[in-house]
């Protein structure tokens, strides 16, 4: 679940926005969140990511490694070469695609950061209005059709609800 | 010699299978909404809505439900790609066919392109779709690998191929109760409501001959695709295979 909320927020991203991920084609970027066992692959390809467990991928351009705090900065905003120059993160490749997809993580901060809460253990605040934030992201993402938003995440809950935001998702 | 395969628990000769499926889903073809409705309790529903969620497919994309059916997949599909994307929903069964046009249409939607085909012999050109998607259907076409094949051939590069079918249930205890439901309740349900009991036997029959998912995932990879991964929905009984053409 945390992959497909994933990818259907930078997908998103990349459609509103109108991010250009040309210069990406056929990259492929493997993420790696240690203390969380959270090892994801980014698959540019068709002009729209994929994101897939990393063991099912291969002949990885970059990878990038860090920890919680380091992800979190991140996606907070700090840049890449701040972190490179802390040594909070290790990258192995190509330095200028692990910098494009950083930067679209950032822009999406909100949406990430509720994705990996289950993981982080974020604060408590964070978890009581998570419920709510979560039912507005989907509204606000699907206001043409908010039934089918709604729809959408109960069917999440009842397919898979040890996955489901609500139930504290435990599989990347 | 001659060649055989598995027609639910019997084994058939190879080129009988396809009429034999035939004859099953000409049977159903009327009351497939429901029976899917009645059978799964609603379940398929919301595997097809996680299947669609996960099609990674935008405005403007082309997708090809193959074994379509009733269209449900394709009238999803066709709200996600909108007015400058295009479905086209095959079907080996003329019958099944019929019944998803007239479903379509009576939910307000012509523009779905609608082919009779063969899944191992796709009337389509190389590298036309941006996804292709099949639900429920890999199990009864008679060459599998044949059938994934031309998946990948007509898929662009990117591309993304969904298939979502029964699976390997992984707790003992879900799997003997699905057993018993499969061989005791099921057939007898599609007595009950279709007066067709046979049919639904083979259903249980054919869910058990299927591949697994690492299976069927070793199958996929087979024929080209070059990442695949699987997701179990409700323990198992059905799973979702997603791959890239990268």
């Amino acid at each position: 679940m945390l992959r497909l909320s994933l990818e259907k927020t930078l997908n998103r991203l990349i459609d509103t926005c109108d991010i250009d991920i040309e210069t990406l084609e056929g990259k492929k970027i493997n993420l790696q969140l240690t203390e969380l066992d959270i090892a994801l692959a980014f698959v540019f390809t068709n002009s729209r990511i994929f994101v897939i467990k990393s063991n099912e991928v291969s002949n990885f351009d970059v990878t990038i490694k860090l920890n919680k705090d380091a992800f979190l900065s991140l996606i907070g905003g700090t840049s890449l070469d701040e972190l490179l120059d802390n040594e909070e993160v290790v990258i192995i490749g190509n330095v200028k695609v692990a910098k494009k997809l950083s930067e679209m993580l950032a822009m999406s901060s909100q949406d990430i950061e509720e994705a990996i809460a289950h993981y982080t253990g974020d604060i408590v605040a964070h978890q009581i209005g998570k419920g709510i934030r979560l039912a507005k992201d989907k509204l606000d993402s699907s206001k043409a059709n908010p039934i089918e938003a709604i729809k959408d995440e109960i069917s999440t809950i009842l397919i898979a609800p040890s996955r489901s935001h609500f139930f504290g998702n435990k599989a990347p | 010699m001659t060649k055989t395969t598995h027609f639910g628990y019997k084994e058939v000769d190879v080129n009988d299978k396809q009429g034999l499926v035939r004859e099953v889903f000409d049977s159903v073809a009327t009351n497939y909404d429901l029976m899917n409705d009645v059978l799964s309790m609603g379940a398929h529903r919301l595997w097809k809505r996680y299947t669609i969620a996960s099609s990674n497919v935008k405005k403007g994309d082309c997708v090809l439900d193959i074994a379509g059916g009733t269209g449900d997949l394709a009238l999803k599909f066709r709200g996600k790609v909108g007015n400058s994307g295009q479905v086209i929903l095959t079907d080996i069964n003329g019958a099944m066919l019929e019944e998803g046009r007239k479903s379509l249409i009576d939910n307000g939607v012509f523009d779905i392109g609608f082919v009779q085909a063969n899944a191992e012999l796709l009337p389509f050109k190389d590298k036309s779709f941006d996804c292709v998607s099949i639900a429920f259907g890999l199990r009864n076409i008679t060459d599998k690998k044949a059938a994934i094949r031309q998946m990948f051939r007509v898929l662009k590069k990117g591309g993304c191929l969904l298939i979502l079918e029964f699976s390997k249930v992984e707790n003992e205890m879900l799997e003997k109760f699905y057993d018993y439901y499969s061989f005791n309740v099921m057939p007898k349900l599609g007595g009950l409501f279709a007066n067709d009991e046979q049919s639904y036997q083979y259903l249980a029959e054919s869910i058990r001959k299927h591949p697994n998912q690492e299976d069927l995932k070793a199958m996929v990879i087979g024929a080209g695709f070059d990442l695949c991964e699987y997701q179990n929905l409700s323990g198992g009984i059905v799973a979702l295979h997603k791959a890239v053409k990268a």
